[in-house]
Order: structure tokens, then sequence, then C-alpha cells
């Protein structure tokens, strides 16, 4: 067992598997979150358990990632998960004309699949669009995001990780020689400032990265692209639906509890701590989600909210991004020893985002634990409050 | 989320009687304490008064000389509407706890207001009636 | 939508640490179309970065954002402003009660989890314990999945604590286990679960309640601690009338 102390700054999906995989490799963890636990980007995803299938035509990496993951967080995190399966369905002829190349993709990312007929699948979910040209089914689920980031912060508190949430991370100490030391801290439930030294900071803020790259005088090329979602009074389906076609605007509509949940738009901003939700994108969800789901229209809204996406790399437009992830050592490409930044990805993936990450810290320090959070069940996410 | 003191945020006995925010159900709630309250009250008043019986005739007598004002009648008057509301909220309580109209739960405490009011309005008849 | 905007003042309710609480004003322009966390939000953004508040996925699916709203409790992701002020009006923005306060707008709610944890409450059920009847849809109910098992489905309840804040006894109760808890061993049924009856046939349990039936009132997410609460008195109260008569 290692006795190194690492430093865990964000408690969003990949942050909270950090801590937990960092915990289970005997490292002493300290998680600094400005807020409560996934209060960004990952608590407003709209909870789509990818089976992958939305990106094995044009992105088969994360594609293959996505089933990977989606097989092991049904396993190690049931208490999150709604293992109803989804549906792909074509409305329109466009939608047909995607039909060979999604089952060719699917095949080769390994994505189980099953064509139905218009009828078999208007039999299992009725409220689909009784126009629909064909349909597939997919292991898809879908996941509640806030308990599913509370399932991995308990386990890692039982392991020992200490978190410091409303906390927020003023600035990163250095050496003298610029190398990263650990991290000053504000913490505004008490009013109170303090420093948290140890020998590696991890930086997995997500689309808020270059925040604290800044402090290092490191820039990071991370295009957050925010997504508006909008959720409807009443659940018509059990599955999520997806439209079969190349990923787009307003084609995911999945249950949630007895909601409906359309998503999702897709533009650029600059600062990401605050984005508004703009009209038109709601109102863009709705046309779009009624496409797959006509009774939409006939619920009423419910709320109406947006995340930002951290998009790794900069100038392409947001759909052409490929959904995987980067972890970075600052040592290799900035020559700025103890800090490791780690964004990109998608909810699906946080587990291995966080065994890719821990495995370059460990590369670091010179630790050679293996990674076990894949064979290793959650506790109740409720212990992240209860002692 | 260390909490300094671990004190709920709560004004404890003060929280019952608020009535701001409360619904037609949480209203029915603060009618029952209050009624409970004063019904208590009222007890050992009662209580006093029968110890008066102990002290002889005259001051058994010279009490409900006293017990004739129109202040104490209006007194006796809300430990009526006070009794009958409290017995009839507790029927419908009691009705709820059996599984029988929690879905109608406000109607009946509108029945209940409604049967207090009229068993008052017979009561405080026949109370000016014979006096 | 419109492009009406209202000028609105957030009265915040601000504690840090061991200090006092206090009330603090911002003026807001919103539109009457966006949420009360919308507001807050912005008041975290551009006004005062000290605030704290709990909020996290903005669709009434994680229950993290219930705070009281003029006095009455709400999940602010799901309240529109329209609805609970007017332009030029006030929203008065208080922590939960009968809870303790972390700071600012939240607070601490271990009271709730254990007792849910007491219970075992289910965070996903099959969807015939919960079904979604009377809501005028279609849900295939009798078809099962393609391996044969039931469909699942995420809890109704959402752990928000707006029952607890807003139960008159509550806050005289301490060791109450609450609506939200009650109405978790309502839902698997003294039937199914027997081992509940000694955690909910208790003076702390369902004979705590005093029937004011605010719980189900402020409710976001149709549990109806209300009903259930009384339904689960019904199931104490039959347990014991069978075992009156030598039954199990």
């Amino acid at each position: 067992m290692s006795q190194y102390h690492a430093i865990v700054v964000g408690a969003g999906f990949t942050g909270v598997a950090i801590a937990h995989d960092l915990a289970l490799r005997g490292f002493r963890v300290t998680v600094v979150e400005r807020g409560p636990i996934a209060n960004g980007t990952s608590g407003r995803t709209h909870g789509l358990l990818h089976s992958g299938a939305r990106y094995a035509v044009n992105d088969q990496e994360s594609a293959i990632e996505c089933i990977q993951e989606n097989q092991i967080l049904r396993l190690i995190v049931p208490d999150a998960i709604e293992p109803n399966g989804g549906l792909f369905i074509a409305v329109d002829e466009s939608d047909l004309e995607y039909r060979e190349k999604f089952i060719q993709g699917c095949e080769e990312c390994k994505i189980p699949i099953r064509e139905l007929t218009p009828k078999e699948a208007l039999r299992i979910e009725p409220n689909l669009n009784p126009k629909l040209l064909t349909a597939f089914t997919v292991p898809d689920g879908t996941f509640d995001p806030l308990r599913l980031a509370l399932a991995f912060a308990a386990t890692a508190k039982s392991n020992g990780a200490v978190f410091h949430l409303y906390t927020d991370v003023v600035d990163l100490l250095t050496d003298g020689q610029g190398n990263i030391k650990g991290v000053k801290v504000w913490n505004r439930a008490a009013d109170k400032r303090f420093e948290i030294e140890g020998d590696i900071v991890v930086n997995a803020t997500g689309a808020w990265v270059g925040q604290i790259t800044s402090m290092a005088g490191i820039r990071v090329p991370i295009a957050p692209t925010p997504g508006v979602m909008v959720a409807y009074d009443k659940r018509l389906t059990q599955r999520a639906i997806n439209r079969l076609n190349k990923p787009g605007d307003g084609d995911i509509v999945l249950p949630q509890r007895r909601m409906m949940v359309v998503g999702t738009t897709s533009f650029s901003i600059e600062d990401p701590d605050y984005v508004p939700v703009l009209p038109d994108h709601v109102a863009l969800m709705i046309e779009r989600g009624s496409e797959l789901i006509p009774a939409l229209r006939q619920t009423k809204e419910r709320g109406a909210y947006m995340a930002t996406r951290p998009l790794i790399g900069s100038g392409a437009p947001g759909r052409s991004i490929s959904r995987t992830f980067k972890a970075y050592d600052h040592k290799e490409t900035d020559n700025v020893e103890g800090l490791v930044t780690i964004t990109g990805g998608k909810a699906t993936t946080l587990r291995l985002m966080a065994e890719k990450t821990v495995d370059l810290v460990c590369k670091k320090l010179g630790v050679n634990v293996p990674c076990t959070t894949a064979e290793t069940p959650l506790i109740s996410y409720r212990k992240f409050y209860v002692d | 989320m260390e909490n300094p003191t671990k004190k709920p945020n709560t004004r404890g006995i003060l929280d019952w009687f608020d009535p701001r925010g409360r619904r037609v159900g949480g209203w029915g709630f603060i009618l029952n304490r209050l009624t409970a309250i004063g019904l208590t009250v009222y007890l050992y008043l009662h209580l006093i008064m029968l110890g008066k019986l102990a002290q002889g005739p005259e001051a058994y007598d010279s009490f409900i000389a006293f017990a004739k004002q129109p202040l104490i009648m209006f007194g006796e008057m809300l430990v009526i509407i006070g009794g009958l509301y409290h017995g009839l909220n507790g029927v419908r309580i009691a009705l709820n706890s059996f599984g029988v109209g929690v879905p109608a739960q406000k109607q009946l405490l509108y029945g209940v207001l409604g049967l207090t009011l009229v068993g008052s309005l017979i009561f405080g008849l026949r109370m000016f009636a014979t006096h | 939508m419109s492009e009406e905007k209202w000028t609105v003042n957030f009265v915040v309710y601000r504690k840090k640490g061991e200090g006092a609480p206090h009330y603090q004003t911002f003026t807001l322009e919103v539109s009457p179309e966006e949420y009360v966390i919308d507001g807050v939000e912005r008041i975290w953004a551009f006004h005062d970065r000290s605030l704290v508040f709990a909020h996290a996925c903005h669709h009434s699916t994680c229950g993290a954002c219930g705070m009281r709203v003029n006095g009455v409790e709400k999940l602010t992701c799901i309240t529109r402003i329209r609805d609970v002020t007017s332009n030029g009006g006030t929203l008065r923005i208080e922590p939960l009660r009968n809870f303790p306060v972390i700071s600012d707008l939240v607070v601490d709610m271990s009271r709730l989890y254990v007792g849910m944890d007491k219970v075992h409450a289910p965070a996903v059920h099959p969807l015939s314990m919960a079904p979604l009847e009377g809501e005028g849809i279609k849900p295939p109910r009798e078809v099962p999945m393609d391996d044969g098992k039931e469909y699942l489905r995420l809890a109704d309840c959402i752990e928000c604590g707006l029952c607890i804040s807003a139960c008159p006894v509550a806050g005289t109760a301490e060791e109450y286990l609450g609506p939200a808890v009650l109405a978790a061993a309502q839902l698997q049924g003294l039937g199914r679960a027997p081992d509940l009856t000694a955690v909910v046939d208790c003076v702390d349990g369902v004979w705590r309640c005093h029937s004011a039936y605010e719980c189900t009132a402020v409710c976001p997410s149709s549990v109806d601690p209300g009903w259930r609460i009384m339904d689960l008195r019904r199931q104490v109260l039959a347990q014991r009338i069978r075992r009156w008569f030598g039954g199990a």
C-alpha cells in the first residue's frame, strides 16, 4: 500500500470515480468540490446509460468504451440504474438510409442489437410514433445522475477518502520551481481558508479544467459545449428511445421516474459557470421529441435545464468531436510536475476514465497496484450522508 | 459537511401554530392542537370548580353565581366549540387511520367544521334560552 | 416563450459557520418562465460567490434543491418564478426546516437517509410495485422484457426532504421517522417485509403522525406520503387484529 496523498479537484462523475479508484489502490484521498456532489455537468446529464450504439458509426472508440462500461456499471451500481434497454427507431426515409451503417457499426463494436417490426416495437412501447418504419433493441439503460455519483463517493468515503464540499480551489501551491504540491482552498460553508498539501493533484473539473490549469499557467484544449434538455410530466415509455440516425439535436427521449426527458442541443460558450437555458432550444426539444413520441405534445413541461459537455479539442463543431476522454500528465505536456488533468468522456465511461487516470498517477509515482473497480460493487449511495 | 451545532432548524412548538404556508390539513392540525391545549386548561379549571363542592354549599353557590357572568358563559361556549371540533376531528383521523376516506381528508375536515358549527349553534341557543 | 422580463427581489437566508443567520436581498432581472433555481444559481454566478446552495439534476429526479420559497417547501428546479411571485415582487428563499443548517440554503439531511436505510427503501423497484396508473398513458404492463424479467424503475421518492420540512410534528420529535421513510415502508408492504413492523409500529413511527397532510401537499414526486402513512397504520392494525385471533 502506498502512503501517497492524492488531491482530487471536482466531485462530478470523474472526480468521484477517481477518488474511489485511488482509495481502492491504497492512496490517501482528499476531494475538493466547490458545490455539492455532481452539481455541474454530471448532475444535469439526461441519464442515458449508453449502449454505444449512438456512436457505433462515427465514433467507434467511444462506442466500444460505452458497451463495455455499460455492462460493468449494471453490475457494480444496480441501485442507480433502470436496466430496461433501449430502442433505435426510424421515422423517415433518411433514418432508414442509416440502417445498414448502423447494423454494421454495432456489429463491429460488438453491441448486441435486434431488429423489430414496427408492430413488435409498438407492442412493447405503445406510445412510439405509429408511423415508425423500423426499430432496433439495444442494451441501453437509464440512470439517476446524482445517485450514480453518490454511490462512488460513498464507497470512496468508506475507504477513507475525505470530502470537502462547498470548497473552492482558489490557487495551486507550488514548490518555487513551478511544480504543484497542493491546493489553496476556501470553504464557503464555514468561510474558512486553508491549504492542503499532497503528492499529486488530479484536476477532474470537466468543462472547468481550464480554470484550474490556468492557475499553473497551462492551457488545455477544451471546448465547453452546452446542450439543453427538457423534462415532461409523464412517463410514456419504459425504455430509452433513440432516433436511428447520426447524432443530432433532440434525438434521445428517455424515461425517468414519472417523467420523460428529451435531449439535447449543442452550442459553444466561453465561460461554463452560468449558461442560460435558451427558449428556442426548449421549443426545438418538443419539436424533435414528438417526432419519436407524439404524446409528448399533450404533456406539460416540468423542467428545462442545460449541461456543459467538456469536449476535447477546439475549432471543430460540437457533434464532430469524439466523445472519448484524455488524461494529461502536465510533466510531459508543460513540464509541470504534480498535476494531472482528466477531461472529455461521458457519464457512461466514468469508471474507465478513472481507471486510466489513476493508472497514469500510479505510473508517475511508481505505485504498482492494479485497478479493481470493475469487480468491486459499490455500497449504498445513502452511506455518503450516513457515517 | 460538518455542521457546527447539529441542532435542527426548527422553532419547536412555535412551528405547530405557524399558519404560514399551511393548507387545509395543516389548519386542521393547528385547530386540533389549540383545542387540545384549551381543553386541557379547562379540565384543570373544572377540577378546581369541583373542589368547591368539598368546601361546602356557600362556596359552591357563590361560584355558580360567578359563573353566570357573560364572560364566563362565552368561555363555556369556547369549551363546547373546542370539544366538538376536537372530538369530531378525532373521529376523522381515526377513520383515516383505518384507511377510510384519506383522499377525502379535506372534505371530511369541512364536514367536521360544519358539524362543529351546527352543534355549537344548537348548544348556544339552548344556553341562552335557559338563562 | 415570450421575452418578458421581471424584476424580482430574492431575499436569501445566509449563515456561515457559527455566525448568526441574516437575510440578504439580491435584485435580479428574470424571465417569469425561468425556475427559482435558475435565479439562485445566477446570484452565485454574478452577485455573490460565497452563496452555498445544493442542486444537481435541475429536473426533479435528484431531490437536491429543496428550499422554502416564500415560506412553502418547493423543489426549486421545477418551481416557475411566475407561479410564486409577480413582477416587482419578492422571493424569500430559506433552507428547509427540521434539519440542521450546514450553511446558507444547505441542510444536513442525514436524518432522512438514516431512516430510509432503516426501512431498506428500494431505490429501484419493479414497475408493478408502484404502477403508473391513472396517468392516461399506455404502459406495456402485460409485456415482460425480452429476457422475461419485469421492468424496473427508479422509485418515485427522490429523498428531497420537503415532507419532513413541512411536517408540523417533525420539528418537535427529532426521532420521528418522518413521512418519506414511512411511505417507503408502506411501498414494500408489511406483508412482503414483515420485519418492518417493529421499525414502524412505535411512538416515533406511524403513531407520531398527526394527520396534517402537509407532506402530501408539498411532495413534488407523486408519493402521497400522507395516504401511505394512513395505509401503513391500517396494515399495522390488521396485523395486530390477526395476532389477537392467533394468526401469524
